[in-house]
């Protein structure tokens, strides 16, 4: 048990000396730390019965702290009401308009998002709660919901965005108080509201036993309208979830955003016309059926209370800056994965509507992507760019695509309602940022060159994001930030099992599944002793069979890819017989005879008891092969061929041993894809 | 830190950032208390575990390497034997727990810096021989013992790895094994997932694995120092370097990843004009030399191999760069080296917690065996080849040639109890030549000699007998008395 994690009891203190305590440690809540959030809470949890002085002590910690502290408390506030619930529910939900209004109106709108997502959550039943009552009634947070539309409108209505961020324009008096927004560095296990925190620290959950079943509150949906609203919810619940699993998945992320704003379009009660809704349909039930699929929230025609891109003004405060070729991000500003994230190419678009006409370096110091287009082609971008008075997403994007940047099948035209969904495909109004980036995707160079096809592709971050260092004693000194960006923001995919990091691109998240299944499937063999209990070292490899070894992730490798690399080595080292793949008696299996669940070993006389392979879809023997028409263990008749068919047979004497038993093939890798570690996914019958 | 009292997480009565500066080097902690400590950015915490200890770390927030490794969030990892450094680029907060010799605060860490510069370095050398045939950069690393090349190579490879590449790790410094008992030299491609525990991970093991498995191809080293026969030595990196050159040739993935090779200590050897660091230099056409610790060393070989002696013999001259040893690199004496000697023969046959394995026993008549001793030391062949004068710069290289006494085919004694037996890729009746050259198999040890009966009893790795091979032992590993039993 950790020093700070709660052990004394506050019982026996005073409300008074609680509230001295938990106002203290408050002070310290600097950042999104779940971990502090978390024994916060657990604190208040023990004291409940100085709930009130505790609510007292939050609130007005709320209510002073500084702007950019303001969150941390906040989440704190919300992991307090759903994990412990009443009493503080109803101390809390006394003034919590108040408490929520005024730390509104001081903080920036990134800060501003995030409380209205937590808004959100508060409307609906702890995700995984059995109660199905709200986290705080509806009465308390209809009024802030309310304020929350007004204050909307108003802005609108002045054509300003409710919380423009241009770092480098005078700050608005309204925004006087502003702080700069929360460290983009934070420990990487924040506090996530909408989840009950700290119980569920990770370890165990994985991505897919994590996702909360959405149960949704209302009667069927008797409109359209319902109907979306309901499926955007079920999909913020699942994202939440996905999200929580990958913290650093910036896809994740922004498609979360994108659900809550779009979950706040929807709930804004303003009327949607058919067609719009039937895409908005269409969109989020693509980005149901797949996990990954890009999803950016649209603008519809007539709803102009959609803000800018929030990453738009950190790009726009870096081309200010005459980029030199091959410039870096700052350090921790922007690793170099987020910048193919949403509003990458806004940026490019910025530096391109800014009237100067812009270098190549500068181009491609602003859109990555584009490195390896020829000069020649990015000054015809820049000279068609600088020609239109007013250069859209939509000029850029024909621009692009007229120089042979974009393949024109990207490019759809502004389309029509499509009523089957499909995911990725551009079916709403043109919309730069994700169409821009769509397509630019595909004019990346592919992650991997490796000149041998077969194999597997391999998680390098984008080559022109990294820094050339020189061999040189004058290059060994100076801190080079973007170099631990390569190893850790770049790669925002973390497994939780081992520590590797991904790449927050489909083929990084496809990677990174295929690598979870395998930390099951071999923790499951590990943990099953019929297979983990007689390991033993393999011989290593002759000369020959390791010049040829094509090295490979298995926990990143199809099993087809694997087969492929053992064809292509041909080696197995485990056998001193050079080039002979065998499998070992342990992972040779009998597909078991219809209504045949057992059967008696004929050379030992054990009893063998047939399982179910999920990989095989079947039902069979383990550790079997077939001797004269007879199932029988393949230990025991590679014992039989080894003592030459006679000797050592003695009930209980099996071992288990490996013979070369070039007939069944190449061995597939351990534990590799469908049906390659033999005894995987057992269940015993 | 168990804190008396009202104790009351969170709550300012613990402070855990300030808790360590309590803890000075050397400070040994007994309890089996749970702590926390919070690491500022760039700093690092280090211990020292020795082999009866436990020592657990948990992640609790943050982010944390253990030699280019990352730890997991909330996962416990343990050690024994092992002096270890976790560090941090962006902060974190540790949990610890179990015993150590002594665990502390490091701050000065510049050297990491300049270690990620260097692996900065590679990778942009890797991108330059991206669709070239040249190949990625090919690293030696020299230096004094305990100035942390190991601790180098492995965060090299661990960031390599984390960006993709597959490089080949190359270990010439038999005391101390990688993916293999010690007298051993390793060539490994790395490319997957290395171990924050055991580094390298494991070798093919039958079962399943917690890390994916490294394959890596053994050369029988059974001298603990190059000294012992130079010519052999030698002899076996040419080999070695031959198989690792080969297979960059057929996979192009870890050719552009480059290899690094790991040395002992005993090549920093001015007498010999670093005879050794030439050979090694020139079989494995390295392209940056990383010299740690000895000013001289880094002079010597700058002078000798560095990019103004553009006429040299090695051609247009490699890059010598000194970078610093970490602050945390501490002496391992010989009892340390012994005990991890130890430690890697028995995790040779048994695994490890993690990963347990069956050893077997088999008796074997003298009839059928074909033993080899090595013979080492104060050899003529030895002293020949090694008295070169320091100023003689550049003499060419001749190709050692092995005696006929270099392997002595001998009748098993009670001398080779509790040693370790190289079985080779050659038949029993090979010359010296092919014994010397040929990989290792596998180890076998030497549990029981019955010179009466005439047989030997063999802990080995694997069920299966071996046939008729060239059984190798010599001075390295020593004995080790308590493997079995
Ligand atoms: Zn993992
Ligand atoms: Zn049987």
């Amino acid at each position: 048990m950790s020093a700070r994690s709660p052990r004394g009891s506050l019982s026996g203190a005073s409300s008074a000396e609680v509230a001295e305590d938990f106002g203290d440690s408050l002070r310290d809540l600097q950042i999104n730390n779940r971990y502090e959030i978390s024994n916060l809470t657990v604190i208040a949890k023990e004291n409940t019965e100085h709930a009130q002085a505790i609510s007292k002590v939050l609130e007005e910690h709320i209510g002073m702290t500084s702007p950019s502290k303001k969150l941390p408390a906040l989440y704190l506030l919300d992991s307090i009401v759903k994990n412990v619930g009443t009493p503080y529910t109803v101390y809390l939900g006394r003034n919590l308009y108040n408490t929520f209004m005024q730390a509104y109106t001081l903080v920036d709108s990134n800060v501003r998002k995030s409380m209205e997502g937590m808004l959100k959550t508060w409307k609906e039943p702890v995700p995984g709660s059995m109660d199905p009552r709200p986290v705080f009634p509806p009465e308390t947070v209809r009024p802030i919901e309310n304020a929350l539309i007004k204050a909307k409108t108003v802005a609108m209505q002045s054509h300003r965005p409710i919380a423009p961020d241009y770092r480098n324009t005078p700050t608005p008096p309204n925004y006087a108080n502003r702080f700069a927004p929360p460290p983009t560095h934070t420990p990487p296990q924040p506090y996530q509201n909408f989840q009950p925190g700290f119980q569920s620290l990770p370890n165990a959950p994985t991505p897919q036993s994590t996702y909360y079943q959405h149960t949704p509150q209302q009667p069927p949906p008797n409109n359209e309208l319902d109907a979306v609203k309901r499926e955007v919810s079920g999909l913020i619940v699942q994202r939440q979830a996905q999200y929580d699993a990958n913290r650093h998945d910036q896809r994740l992320g922004g498609e979360l955003k994108a659900l809550l704003d779009l979950q706040q379009l929807l709930n804004a009660g303003q009327y949607i016309d058919p067609a719009s809704l039937q895409q908005i349909r269409d969109r989020v039930s693509g980005l149901a059926n797949g996990p990954s699929a890009q999803l950016r929230p649209t603008p519809q025609p007539g709803t102009p209370q959609w803000q800018p891109s929030p990453s738009f003004p950190q790009e726009a405060s870096q081309f200010v800056r005459p980029a030199a070729p091959y410039s870096q991000p700052p350090p921790g500003q922007q690793p170099p994965a987020a910048l193919l994230a949403p509003g990458a190419l806004d940026g490019l678009q910025a530096l391109l509507a800014n009237g100067q006409k812009p270098g190549t370096p500068q181009i491609r110091a602003t859109a990555p992507a584009l490195q390896s287009a020829s000069h020649a082609q990015l000054s015809n971008v820049q000279n068609q760019a600088a020609a239109a008075p007013q250069f859209n997403g939509a000029d850029l994007i024909a621009s692009l695509t007229r120089n042979g940047l974009l393949p024109k099948s990207q490019r759809q035209p502004p389309p029509h309602p499509q009523p089957t969904p499909v995911p990725n495909s551009s079916t709403l109004p043109f919309q730069p940022s994700a169409d821009l980036l769509r397509s630019l995707s595909s004019i990346l160079p592919p992650t991997s060159q490796t000149g041998t096809p077969t194999f597997p592709a391999i998680n390098l971050p984008p080559t022109t994001s990294k820094p050339r260092i020189p061999m040189t004693a004058a290059a060994l000194k100076q801190f080079r930030p973007e170099l631990v960006t390569t190893l850790y923001e770049a790669q925002p995919n973390q497994c939780s099992t081992c520590g590797r990091r991904f790449l927050s691109t489909d083929e990084g998240r496809t990677k990174k599944a295929r690598h979870l299944d395998w930390h099951f499937r071999t923790n499951q063999r590990i943990a099953d002793p019929a297979i983990s209990r007689g390991a033993h070292r393999d011989w290593y490899p002759t000369e020959i069979d390791w010049v040829r070894l094509k090295d490979y992730d298995p926990s990143t490798t199809t099993a087809e890819e694997a087969s492929a690399l053992a064809a292509a080595s041909n080696s197995q080292f485990s056998s001193p017989t050079k080039g002979k793949a065998h499998k070992r008696p342990e992972e040779m299996y009998v597909r078991a005879p219809p209504g045949v669940t057992r059967n008696t070993c004929s050379i030992c006389f054990e009893e063998m008891k047939s399982a179910y392979a999920e990989e095989l879809q079947e039902w069979v023997f383990w550790n079997a092969r077939l001797a004269q028409g007879k199932i029988v263990h393949a230990t025991c008749l590679a014992e039989m061929a080894k003592s030459g068919g006679a000797a050592g047979l003695g009930a209980g004497q099996r071992q288990r041993s490996a013979t070369p038993e070039s007939s069944l093939g190449k061995r597939k890798a351990d534990g590799v894809g469908l049906g390659g570690g033999g005894g995987s996914k057992l269940r015993m019958e | 830190m168990s804190l008396p009292g009202l104790s009351l997480p969170g709550l300012g009565l613990s402070q855990p950032s300030s808790s360590h500066s309590a803890l000075g080097p050397g400070t040994s902690s007994n309890s089996q208390s749970t702590r926390t400590e919070e690491l500022g950015a760039r700093t690092e915490w280090r211990f020292e575990v020795n082999f009866h200890q436990q020592y657990h770390v948990r992640l609790l927030s943050g982010n944390a390497e253990i030699f280019g490794v990352e730890l997991a969030l909330n996962q416990r990892y343990s050690f024994s034997g092992a002096k270890g450094v976790i560090f941090t680029w962006h902060g974190c907060q540790l949990e610890l727990s179990g015993d150590a010799e002594s665990e502390y605060a490091g701050l000065e860490t510049e050297y990491a810096v300049e270690w990620l510069n260097v692996h900065g370095m590679l990778e942009s050398a890797r991108d330059l021989a991206h669709g070239t045939n040249d190949g990625g950069p090919r690293v030696l690393v020299v230096g004094p013992e305990s100035v942390g090349k190991s601790s180098l190579v492995r965060s090299l490879a661990g960031w390599s790895v984390k960006c993709g590449r597959t490089p080949a790790i190359v270990n010439v410094d038999p005391r101390e094994g990688l993916l293999a008992p010690p007298g051993s030299f390793t060539a490994v491609t790395v490319g997957s997932q290395l171990d924050v525990e055991n580094g390298y991970g494991i070798a093919p093991i039958s079962g399943p694995t917690v890390t994916p498995i490294k394959t890596p191809l053994i050369y029988h080293c059974p001298y603990s120092s190059p000294t012992e026969r130079p010519d052999v030595y030698k002899a076996l990196i040419t080999r070695t370097a031959l198989s690792v050159l080969n297979r960059m040739e057929e996979d192009k993935v870890s050719k552009e990843s480059g290899l690094m090779i790991d040395t002992p200590g005993l090549l920093n050897d001015p007498k010999s004009n670093y005879d050794m660091i030439a050979h090694l230099v020139s079989e494995f056409s390295i392209t940056l030399i990383l010299t740690l610790g000895s000013e001289r060393l880094y002079n010597d070989l700058n002078r000798r191999f560095g990019p103004k002696q553009a006429a040299s013999a090695e051609g247009e001259g490699i890059p010598v760069l000194r970078v610093s040893k970490p602050g945390g690199a501490v002496e391992r004496d010989a009892g340390f080296l012994k005990q991890l000697a130890n430690q890697q023969i028995r995790q040779y046959f048994f695994g490890t917690s993690k990963e347990p394995l069956n050893p077997h026993s088999h008796i074997c008549g003298f009839a059928e065996l074909s033993v080899y001793r090595a013979n080492s030391a104060t050899l003529a062949a030895a002293a020949s080849s090694y008295t070169k004068d320091e100023d003689e710069d550049d003499s060419p290289y001749t190709a050692p040639k092995a005696s006929a006494d270099d392997f002595e085919k001998m009748t098993p004694t009670n001398a080779m109890l509790g040693r370790l037996v190289a079985i080779k890729y050659c038949d029993g009746d090979s010359d010296d030549f092919t014994i010397r050259d040929s990989a290792v198999m596998g180890f076998l040890y030497v549990s029981e000699v019955d010179e009466q009966k005439k047989r030997v009893r063999f802990l080995a790795p694997h069920p299966q007998r071996w046939g008729d091979k060239a059984l190798v032992w010599g001075g390295c590993p020593e004995a080790v008395t308590d493997l079995v039993g």
